[in-house]
């Protein structure tokens, strides 16, 4: 489906962006419903501290890796990697636009390899994860 | 029979090691995952590029995630930190098994950290995924 490849990749490149709602339904479907669980339990989660139930942390890898399997394609669902850092939390009913910037390529065993800055920011613009996601073009 | 005592820092041990049950790939899932992270990408529901479909690359995220769940009553916490690599597609009709080993635990301004690596691999052993995740923990 990508029709990327190392002729139309530049440094400084901004992928695509995605938006994604996070509302309590999808958490729901991605991290299941129990009680005492800062997913889906309101009252536990205020009782952490916290204003609302939490997406899980997870869910925004699942956004990187929608945003590298458009970008890259097959190179991302093998061969691809990521590393993410949880900055700060994602409630439900918060909106995160995923950002990519590609950083860098290098050659490895005759393909090449595009390493990706990215980031999830949500409604107020705070960022909310960091990291960086690679891929193999050819 | 495992007794599941409640997961603690002090209780934790580095080297510990945990395994998952197995988790059959069904296209139920594949769809519900899909609902859940609205990403309605067509290789995952008709053909891809390797050969029929294939799942997210993270739909088995949870299931290492949750490895000392396996062993543990876990008072909950945050996960911190998220390292993939994904080897091999996953593909419907896999069944898959996550494996992890405490590699580090510490504390931060006052809150404990574990961290655990892990591989998961289809029912030949061949590895799909593997990474290292950091958990904060949560004190009672």
């Amino acid at each position: 489906m990508a029709t990327t490849t190392t002729a139309t990749v530049s440094i400084g490149q901004e992928l695509p962006r995605l938006v994604k709602d996070l509302p309590q339904r999808r958490i729901d479907a991605y991290s299941g419903v129990r009680p005492n669980y800062i997913h889906s339990d309101e009252a536990f989660a205020r009782k952490r501290g916290f204003r609302a139930p939490l997406a899980q942390a997870m869910m925004s890898t699942a956004y990187v890796s929608e945003l590298m399997t458009r970008f890259v394609g097959t190179g991302f669902v093998k061969g691809g990697t990521m590393s993410m850092t949880f900055i700060k939390p994602v409630f439900a009913g918060d909106r995160l636009t995923v950002h990519g910037v590609v950083k860098e390529q290098h050659p490895e065993h005759g393909r090449t390899r595009v390493v990706v800055e990215v980031w999830c920011e949500n409604q107020d613009g705070d960022k909310t994860a960091i990291g960086t996601a690679t891929g193999l073009l050819d | 029979m495992i007794e599941f005592p409640r997961l603690t820092y002090e209780r934790l041990q580095v080297g510990e090691e945990f395994v998952s049950d197995t988790f059959l790939v069904t296209p139920e899932e594949i769809e519900t995952y899909a609902f859940a992270v609205d990403d309605h990408h067509p290789w995952f529901f008709e053909d891809s590029p390797f050969g029929g479909p294939v799942a997210h690359p993270t739909l088995l995220g949870n299931q290492a995630l949750r490895l000392r769940h396996s062993r543990y009553t876990v008072p909950g916490g945050l996960h911190a930190k998220m390292e993939f690599e994904f080897v091999e597609p996953i593909r419907p009709g896999v069944r898959a098994r996550s494996r992890g080993r405490v590699v580090d635990k510490y504390e931060r301004r006052g809150k404990p950290y574990m961290v655990t690596e892990f591989t998961t691999e289809d029912e030949t052993g061949a590895v799909l995924v593997r990474g290292r995740f950091t958990q904060m923990l949560f004190r009672d």
